[in-house]
């Protein structure tokens, strides 16, 4: 499944790069996600809960961060396990500063499934990462503004 | 003889158990003692297994043995069809073990399987394992599988090649044809693969009696006598004397419960180990990963012309995908059951089939219903079609114009084909003729010109087709690779009271042998029918079999009683002659009774019997009882053919397909049970419609199964489907008792091309000439075709 | 009955799930006109209880997604596919099964329809569908061949081709109306 999105979000490249690169921002702005800890450098341990469709899940895995360029770019590599299957998935994110206080972000990659997440899910995956995207737009803006406010 | 049932709609014996619920499939048997048994399956279509951990699982509650490839990899099921690459090398026959130990090839394939009190217990035991998976790249198309670098399913098979093969002309003689055409209509297309979906989820029960040291396997299969001698000769090393196969009801099968499954055995292995009943049912969703998919052929298929439109020649390339396994017939399918029937109904000179059979990351595939018919059906019909389009002729005077003149296979030979079957009689313009005048074909025209201004556009589509039953002559099929023989086997014990129990070796999962037996059995002995049980489906009590599949029960099943009733009618004359003091050439046997000839000295049916078994004034040198079994081993195959007509109604705005009417005039030889053979055609219809506008197993570019369910595989439903028009003609079969030649797969093996026919020939009429929908045509594949390009 | 307090008064989704998984409720239910009193498992689907723990193997399982209707029965006279509920949530329920359709002995005109028409090969998706069928000859006595296949919309029979199942309850139609 191919996983595209790009948003442009009212904060300077460094402060969305601190954002990303905190583990406890990220969890509470990307939807489905309950836990992020770091484990090691750039290596999360991720739990997430997530109904796809007709089926939910409980997920447990890892969640990489692989060639980060600050302020600039990264992949994040991940792997989640479940009951209902497995998902891996490998995204490259990017980051261009729009103006002083504008940053577009954009991110594009592949997600794989296995199991009956594969086989009874796939008819709705697309339209529920569109969906799972918007919201993690919508989170991040709304913690921006939050961090704003404080 | 008698004539009160042969010929009639005599209501189902067997359906009083299922309207009442009480029918009873293997699901449904509880023994004292008995354990449940989960497969934990692979996830992946390609990967390593690094390693298996059941440590916490084996400590769970409730569980009583956890299995794996450790233990019983080494055992293996088989191919039952061997086909020789065109060099004459043996094909590639990679081991199919009943658990993987090294590497899975499928999602689905079967990794360890635990054995607890309960399906719950099971199931949460089964989660509770890990499994360390390397995942790898894998192959779904059978056509890219072939390239350069793709992905390989067994180490040991070069570009995942099981064997190329050919059959009909040679090459040369095809091209030289072909060069000589004045047209050639050309297609590619793909014959997508299939889930065969009965009912009833296959269910096992393995139970072990250490007392007799005995093995009973409960199983829903179309065939437990194949079952035995297979799990027993080539999987488990078992004495075949020692195992009983059960096929208790069996609902529905359509292919996919011939084949002798892992499961099968593993459950009979796992209950000798815990000396308890255990007992499998997979669900749906194993369904979709495990039972033998059918069809997925990837063609280039080219037909040629001369200038008056006769057929010339007819040069075909396929890949067919057998999934990452042989299934037991999975060789058979795509090969001689497949590139046996290109003659179809036409007089083409020259034929040439190239046909590449691969291994792939995906479920084994296998016969279903039609069984390879289909797919040369769906071939040959598409071309005609396309081709009368292509070159401006009316579809139904292309195909009157080539047909093959009628025979009887009596007084006129059989009729030869260029790819080695010899049809046995036909009269192939009749369907056609009888099925344009229901139609009312040239009214249909000037509808059809009417709607094409509007939006919802019409189209007919025909096929005729031809197929190849009552499989099969031993000798023949034991030529051409097959492992087993395919005779039937039919016993008819006469009790001394006078009713009747008949053993047979065929095995209904729905076609009503208990009521069309019956009716063969009470009719050629004169007696009422309820004198008459059928008895199939117990190792331990039907002598032997080779069960249902490719229309077979009764063309050969059948023969098989009728053998044992002939016998039965000698016997019961010689004893009728001593009794009336006569030679029993004077006797006749006539409406149950004995009678001496032009006498009214007469004996019934019943004072025979019981003459049979209290042989107290008896001919000497004759053994008392009245009690034959005969093995039936057909002389040729059966030919059935008929030709179905479809008419749909496309909305310009969706692609939306709805099939308006749907025509099928069939001939089957002759009929025993035309209610029962009717509705074995209306469900073959459903499966060949099915395939054309619903149906198909979909991959992701990882082996995934995108539809592996319910929600997401499009099963016709009612408001999917219209009333069938249903008419029939009548050929009989030369060389069989009952002049029959099977009904169970006609149905499934013409309609599918006549519904992408009438696609095609809608979107014609209103102008968008494509060649192809892919199937299934979905609404979106249908509007995309009407769209500019 | 606990079940059914906890679910009435809107206890969150997580406590009454632990309830189900955990605790066995005790469930008092009539089936086919019998009353039944038994303590289950909390994740016992309803279709399991009437096969595995009465034995009433009439009822099928042909899927997993609720998809098929082989498991079609009448909760409170309204057909249901037993699946798709937990025995636990049939607490107070009355149930009928394709066995208790008709007294024994006796053919209801569907069942009876089903075999004059030839309404079934297999039988497996045949319990379900004459269910499902008497439910919407209740609602519609009268019904049309296209209301009769969309009232099948929720079954799967993959042997028939629907044809003669749609004759078999117009046949059922037409005798309960002379019956009546």
């Amino acid at each position: 499944m191919e996983l595209n999105g790009s948003y442009v979000l009212p904060a300077s490249t460094q402060k969305i790069w601190e954002m990303l690169m905190n583990p406890d921002t990220l969890a509470k702005v990307t939807p489905g996600i309950s836990r992020l800890e770091l484990e090691s450098e750039n290596v999360y341990k991720a739990i997430a809960e997530v109904k796809i469709g007709p089926v939910s899940g409980k997920f447990e895995g890892k969640a990489e961060v692989l060639h980060p360029v600050v302020a600039e770019s990264f992949t994040l590599n991940v792997h989640q396990n479940s009951k209902i299957g497995n998902v891996s998935a490998h995204i490259k994110m990017h980051l261009k500063a729009v103006s002083e206080n504008e940053t577009e972000l954009s991110f594009a990659g592949k997600a794989h499934m296995s199991g009956l997440l594969a086989r009874t899910g796939n008819r709705v995956m697309s339209g529920v990462a569109n969906t799972l995207t918007k919201q993690f737009f919508q989170n991040f803006e709304d913690e921006l503004a939050a961090k704003e406010q404080v | 003889m008698s004539n009160k049932f042969i010929g009639k709609s005599v209501k189902r014996i067997e359906d009083k158990r299922f309207i009442t619920g009480k029918g009873r499939y293997t699901d449904d048997i509880v023994l004292p003692g008995m354990t449940y048994a989960y497969i934990l399956r692979s996830p992946y279509a390609h990967a390593r297994i690094r390693s298996i951990d059941y440590s916490a699982a084996e400590a769970m509650q409730g569980v009583v043995t956890i299995m794996t490839g450790e233990e019983v990899g080494h055992y293996g099921v088989p191919c039952g069809w061997q086909v020789n690459f065109k060099n004459g090398d043996i094909m590639k026959e990679p081991p199919h073990p009943l658990l993987v130990k090294d590497k899975v090839r499928h999602v689905g394939d079967a990794v360890a399987m635990v054995v607890a009190e309960t399906r719950e217990l099971a199931q949460d035991a089964a989660e509770a394992i890990i499994i360390d998976y390397e995942v790898l790249p894998a192959v779904t198309d059978a056509s890219k599988a072939v390239l350069p670098g793709a992905p390989l399913v067994h180490d040991d098979v070069p570009n995942n090649i099981c064997f190329d093969w050919e059959i009909g002309n040679p090459k040369a003689e095809v091209d030289e044809a072909m060069a000589s055409a004045h047209h050639i209509t050309s297609l590619d297309f793909v014959n997508q693969r299939l889930s065969p979906n009965a009912m009833e989820p296959r269910s096992y029960i393995g139970q072990y009696d250490n007392v007799y040291d005995k093995y009973t396997l409960y199983t829903s299969t179309q065939n437990p006598h194949l079952i035995r001698l297979l799990m027993c000769a080539f999987v488990l090393g078992l004495p075949e004397h020692k195992v009983r196969v059960v096929g208790p009801d069996v609902g529905g099968g359509f292919g996919s419960k011939i084949y002798h499954y892992t499961e099968e055995a593993l459950v009979t292995l796992a209950s000798k180990k815990i000396g308890r009943p255990v007992k499998w049912t997979e669900t749906r969703s194993e369904a979709f990963q495990t039972d033998a998919h059918g069809r997925d052929h990837v063609t280039h298929a080219e037909m040629g012309f001369d200038a008056q439109g006769n057929i010339v020649g007819l040069r075909i390339k396929t890949f067919a995908n057998l999934g990452a396994y042989l299934s037991t017939f999975g060789t058979a399918v795509p090969t001689y059951l497949h590139g046996t029937l290109l003659q179809g109904l036409y007089t083409t000179p020259k034929i040439h089939l190239d046909m590449t059979c691969v291994f792939t990351h995906t479920t084994a595939v296998d016969a279903y219903r039609g069984a390879g018919r289909p797919e040369a059906t769906f071939l040959l019909e598409r071309l005609v079609d396309l081709a009368a389009l292509e070159m401006g002729v009316d579809p139904a005077e292309l195909r009157l114009k080539n047909f093959i003149p009628a025979f009887d296979g009596v007084t006129q030979p059989g009729y030869q084909t260029n790819v080695a079957l010899q049809y046995d009689s036909g009269n192939y313009h009749s369907v056609l003729e009888r099925g344009l005048e229901m139609l009312g074909y040239e009214n249909f025209r000037k509808e059809q010109a009417e709607a094409a201004k509007t939006n919802k556009i019409l189209g007919v589509g025909f096929s005729t087709y031809i197929e190849a039953c009552g499989i099969a002559p031993s000798a023949v099929v034991g030529s051409l690779g097959a492992r087993a023989g395919l005779y039937e086997v039919g016993q008819v014990r006469v009790q001394p009271t006078g009713k009747i129990s008949v053993f047979t070796g065929a095995h209904s999962h729905g076609q009503g042998h208990e009521t069309t037996f019956a009716q063969v059995v009470a009719d050629r002995l004169g007696i009422p029918m309820e004198d008459v049980d059928i008895i199939h489906g117990d190792s331990d009590t039907v002598a032997f079999g080779m069960g249902t599949y490719g229309s077979r029960s009764l063309a050969v099943g059948g023969s098989a009683i009728v053998k044992s009733l002939d016998k039965i009618i000698e016997k019961g004359a010689k004893i009728a002659a001593h009794k009336l003091e006569c030679s029993a050439d004077d006797i006749e046997f006539k409406d149950g009774k004995f009678t001496v000839k032009g006498t009214d000295k007469s004996l019934s049916f019943g004072d025979i019997a019981l003459t049979a078994y209290v042989p107290h004034v008896y001919p000497a040198n004759l053994e008392p009882g009245l009690d034959f079994s005969s093995f039936y081993d057909p002389t040729n195959f059966t030919y059935p053919f008929g030709c179905h007509i479809a008419v749909v109604e496309i909305d310009k705005e969706t692609g939306f397909t709805r099939v308006k009417r749907f025509i099928a005039v069939d001939d089957v030889g002759n009929v025993i049970n035309p209610m029962i053979v009717d509705g074995q055609i209306h469900g073959g219809l459903a499966q060949g419609i099915g395939q054309a506008l619903f149906e198909g197993v979909e991959f992701d570019e990882n082996g995934q199964i995108t539809n592996g369910s319910y929600m997401d595989y499009t099963m016709p439903r009612a408001d999917d489907l219209p009333m069938f028009e249903l008419d029939r003609q009548v050929t009989p079969c030369p060389h069989n008792p009952l002049g029959v030649k099977g009904a169970g797969e006609a149905g499934c093996i013409g309609s599918t091309p006549a519904v992408v026919n009438a696609v095609i020939d809608a979107l014609w009429s209103a102008g968008h000439k494509v060649k192809d929908v892919r199937m299934p045509m979905t609404p979106e594949r249908v509007w995309k075709a009407m769209q500019p390009a | 009955m606990l079940c059914n307090t906890l679910k009435t008064n809107g206890f969150c989704a997580k406590a009454l799930n632990f309830y189900l998984t955990y605790i066995m409720p005790k469930i008092t239910l009539t089936v086919n006109g019998k009353t039944h009193t038994h303590e289950v498992e909390g994740r016992l689907l309803l279709v399991h209880y009437l096969r595995d723990t009465l034995g009433l193997t009439g009822t099928h399982v042909g899927c997993d997604t609720s998809s098929c209707g082989t498991c079609t029965i009448h909760l409170d006279g309204k057909a249901i596919k037993s699946c798709s509920l937990l025995a636990a949530q049939a607490d107070g329920s009355s149930i009928t099964t394709i066995e208790g359709l008709a007294p024994e002995g006796e053919l209801h005109p569907l069942q009876e329809g089903f075999k004059e028409e030839h309404g079934l090969q297999c039988g497996f998706c045949t319990p379900g569908m004459i269910m499902c069928a008497a439910d919407l000859l209740s609602r519609n006595p009268d019904p049309t061949e296209q209301e009769i296949r969309e009232g099948l919309e929720g079954n799967i029979c993959r042997c028939t081709g629907y044809h003669n199942i749609v004759r078999a309850i117009q046949y059922a139609a037409q005798k309960s109306a002379v019956a009546v």
